[in-house]
């Protein structure tokens, strides 16, 4: 295939983003494989090849001996230019076939504004955007990820979405096709109502009917089926020792985003941050134990030759086993010059010790996100973090020679005032005069701190899923306004994109009426979304309004608390009353104890699992 | 027996501190897409799935040495990279080779490990091999190609490190060898092109020379073509580099 398209590769940028080739991918024998399965990455090349998620899933799909697992990403501009010019069809990178020739094609959601790439992908690959114009002898689409827990904006383009952790369902999924083509009994609707009444996680969007009150809310979610689940409850991996983890991953050549070894410690976050998604979404905790992740980690080195280790989880150092994992790994890693790096460190427990033991050393800067301003609002978002811990832990940075700090803030926060944006410069400030005041004199190299400002986005699943996003006149007057307050110098200032933020509210909340809007952003070409130089404001506007549809009903509205939520028809496994719960405490001002500290009874320990801090569930 | 050249001593004392080999490998295929700084970064992982003992630079920031021959531009196919590596300890060539190719893929493959006897400032050419399949391709366009590769001037704009400069390239070629297979699309072009460190031609300028001047290649991308790969690396007379 290469051969043939040689003089388009050698006309767009970084070919080695489609020549494919590399050390690690699973090749099979097409004669020997009952099912094809094309895993789709709806961003760059070198962003997707990052994902740990992709990894695992590519692993655990071609462990199977009868079922081949491919890569495809999307094309970047110049190279999709060409493809629509010389009408060459997306393909999967390992065997160079057609998208359109697979059994399944799965998209991984993982942020919003990449649906425009999903439905640019299936146009490239010749594949009928709408589930509906789909017939049986092409593929199935499944979506996975954080954004399939509401994909109602994209539920038009899905047959089916795979709700929570994909490890056992996708090969489940995939089995049952096999054996339904095998019996001859498969039709496309026949297998999804197999799958969704018999795998746990499957949620197929066409089998549930949506009727809507006058005021545009959701009125109802009805299945067409009486033996399908009313709600789709997640699916999680109980054990994470015993959960599939790749012994071997695909090593690029082109270098990548996160060109390394990544380790899953655990999976869901104790803490429980009011505005965070992922802290509610990936509960309950489940730790591996530090003799398994040792092991794990030998193996990929040995596999791939990568010379780092990045230990990543939501916030590396909740885990409880951190000191007995670094002593089994130092050994080993040092002796082969591997770095260690620990890439969510919380303010509370950056130390000197844990320092001295992780790669950042080596770098000169450090990032911290305190979020807010002030102890106020930080007690509204629950980020228990107080603002001495955060000057301990820059002080043990400038300690050991660092002298660039980043800081991470949002703005937009429900209840948020002009004194928490003014907290904002104020704590920068207090950063930059640590610097001075510590003991060790630092001569030469002024500190240089940047605080980085995102906007408040209401997600799905969090305690603030009813909040109102800031009008984006409000967001640029509170950009501005924290501007003003900054006088050091030493402080660098950058926030976000309020257009880009209030698009993402819009398809976070959303319900399937957007499909239309996405629908006409494909045709119209949209690509790209998430990438600030293709993202476009006013044409998304555009089609959304023509669709019929208002942004602010989606971005701006403070849902009812008693409103039939578009992803209502997801169990996440957290109740919709802790988030109730932690709803109200939040405009109390009240603080809510990590689930280590005390538990607040979410509702995640039914979902069970292993080495986990909950509470056992009494089901 | 080892010559001076694999015998090195880093220090004044004359301690032998490193030893060196020179690896022989094809970069082909679809490895033709991967730039010089990415096949450094592939290798040094190479390296350690291979579990080599290489020598490690000593100071802030270890590394293994790696010193190329020539590296290779993007869309251009070789037979015969060289690579000179610095080993901490005495190690036998094929064990290298046997050990490196358990790691590697068919189009990165080593092909011969060897101590060297020579320095590469000895390269003066490297023999290139094009296969151009064009519309319109017949024996009277392969006597224009080879008319314009036999004809000084042949002005073509060179990038270097200083900008933009403009230079006649045919002192650059030693031989160009254009045929017409006989039916079909394709014209051959066997070419040997100057090599030295200040004075290297790069086999897509000579491309480039024909694409302006012989109007190949303006046709419908999916149906033409062209590759190049480096044969072999040759010394100021003509002889096979080693």
């Amino acid at each position: 295939m290469n051969e043939q398209i040689s003089t388009i590769l050698k006309s767009v940028s970084k070919p080695g983003r489609y020549s494919a080739g590399e050390y690690g991918q699973t090749i099979k024998d097409k004669s020997q494989v009952k099912a094809r399965f094309a895993f789709c990455f709806p961003d760059s090349y070198e962003i997707g090849m990052s994902n740990l998620g992709v990894r695992i899933l590519y692993g655990a799909l071609n462990e199977q001996p009868d079922i081949w697992c491919e890569r495809a990403y999307m094309p970047w501009v110049d190279m999709e230019e060409k493809m629509r010019e010389h009408h060459m069809p997306l393909c999967a990178h390992e065997s160079g076939d057609p998208l359109k020739d697979f059994d399944i094609v799965g998209f991984t959601l993982q942020y919003e504004m990449c649906y425009t790439n999903v439905l640019a992908m299936l146009d490239l690959a010749g594949i009928p955007l709408r589930a509906a114009d789909r017939t049986d002898d092409m593929p199935i689409i499944i979506g996975g990820g954080p954004c399939s827990y509401n994909a109602e904006p994209i539920a038009d383009f899905f047959d089916v979405f795979s709700i929570g952790e994909g490890e056992d369902m996708l090969v489940e999924f995939t089995r049952l096709m096999i054996d339904m083509k095998e019996k001859g009994t498969y039709t496309r609707e026949a297998f999804l109502h197999e799958a969704a009444r018999t795998i746990g996680g499957t949620y197929v969007p066409s089998f549930y009917e949506v009727t809507y009150h006058e005021d545009g809310t959701v009125k109802a979610y009805t299945p067409k089926y009486d033996d399908i689940p009313v709600r789709v409850t997640k699916r999680i991996m109980k054990d994470m020792d015993k959960a599939y983890f790749p012994k071997q991953v695909v090593v690029p050549y082109i270098e990548t985003v996160q060109d390394r070894i990544m380790l899953e410690v655990y999976r869901g976050c104790i803490r429980g941050c009011r505005f965070c998604q992922a802290g509610m979404i990936y509960r309950p905790v489940r730790e591996k134990t530090p003799e398994v992740l040792n092991e794990q980690a030998r193996c990929l080195f040995e596999a791939t030759g990568y010379d780092e280790i990045s230990l990543s989880s939501l916030s590396i150092s909740d885990y409880t086993r951190l000191e007995e994992l670094t002593d089994l790994l130092l050994p080993w890693t040092d002796a082969n010059m591997v770095s260690l790096s620990l890439p969510s460190l919380r303010v509370d427990s950056f130390t000197k010790e844990l320092m001295d033991k992780i790669a950042t050393v080596r770098t000169s800067s450090l990032t911290f996100a305190p979020e807010a301003g002030t102890q106020r609002l930080r007690d509204v978002i629950n980020k228990n973090v107080v603002e001495e811990d955060l000057l301990r832990a820059v002080n043990v940075a400038f300690d050991a020679g660092k002298n660039t700090v980043k800081l991470y803030f949002m703005s937009g926060l429900p209840t948020e005032t002009d004194e928490d944006l003014a907290g904002i410069a104020q704590l920068a400030k207090k950063v930059v005069d640590a610097y001075y005041q510590s003991p060790t004199k630092r001569r030469g190299k002024p500190p240089q701190v940047t605080i980085s400002v995102s906007c408040f986005i209401p997600k799905p699943f969090t305690p603030f899923q009813w909040e109102a996003q800031d009008t984006m006149e409000e967001l640029a007057r509170k950009q501005e306004y924290l501007g003003s307050q900054i006088t050091d110098r030493k402080i660098r200032y950058t926030h976000h994109d309020a257009r880009v933020s209030r698009i993402e509210a819009v398809l976070a909340r959303g319900d399937r009426r957007l499909s239309a809007a996405l629908e006409l952003a494909c045709r119209e070409g949209f690509h790209f979304d998430a990438w600030d130089e293709y993202f476009d404001y006013d044409k998304w506007i555009s089609v959304i309004e023509r669709t019929g549809l208002d942004p602010a009903f989606y971005a701006n509205r403070r849902f009812g608390l008693d409103e039939v939520l578009p992803w209502d028809i997801i169990d996440c496994g957290v109740s919709k009353e802790f988030f109730k719960r932690e709803h109200d405490r939040a405009y109390a001002g009240n603080t809510t104890p990590n689930c280590r500290e005390k538990c607040s009874g979410c509702g995640a320990n039914k979902l069970g699992g292993e080495r986990t801090c909950c509470p056992s569930c009494t089901k | 027996m080892l010559s001076e050249l694999h015998k090195m001593s880093s220090s004044q004392n004359g301690i032998i501190d490193f030893t060196t080999l020179r690896i022989r490998f094809r970069k082909m295929g679809s490895m033709q897409y991967i730039s010089h700084l990415d096949l450094q970064r592939t290798l040094g992982r190479v390296f350690i799935r291979a579990g080599l003992p290489l020598w490690f630079t000593k100071g802030f920031n270890p590394h293994p040495k790696l010193n190329f021959a020539m590296p290779l531009s993007v869309g251009t196919q070789s037979e015969c990279e060289l690579l000179d590596l610095r080993f901490k300890v005495d190690m036998d060539p094929a064990e290298v080779m046997e050990r490196m190719n358990r790691q590697l893929t068919d189009e990165l493959r080593v092909t011969e490990v060897y101590v060297p006897q020579t320095k590469f400032s000895d390269i003066a050419y490297a023999a290139y091999e094009y296969e151009i399949h064009t519309t319109g391709a017949d024996g009277a366009l392969a006597e224009r190609i080879s008319a314009l590769l036999h004809t000084a001037p042949l002005v073509m704009t060179k990038r270097t490190k200083s900008g933009e400069k403009e230079m006649d390239i045919i002192p650059q070629i030693r031989r160009a060898d254009v045929c017409y297979d006989g039916d079909g699309d394709c014209i051959r072009i066997a070419a040997e092109l100057s090599a030295t460190t200040d004075n290297f031609l790069n086999p897509e300028l000579v491309m480039s020379a024909l694409i302006q001047h012989c109007g190949i290649m303006q046709g419908d991308p999916m149906q033409e073509n062209y590759t190049i790969v480096r044969r072999r690396i040759l010394t100021a007379d003509g002889e096979n580099f080693r």
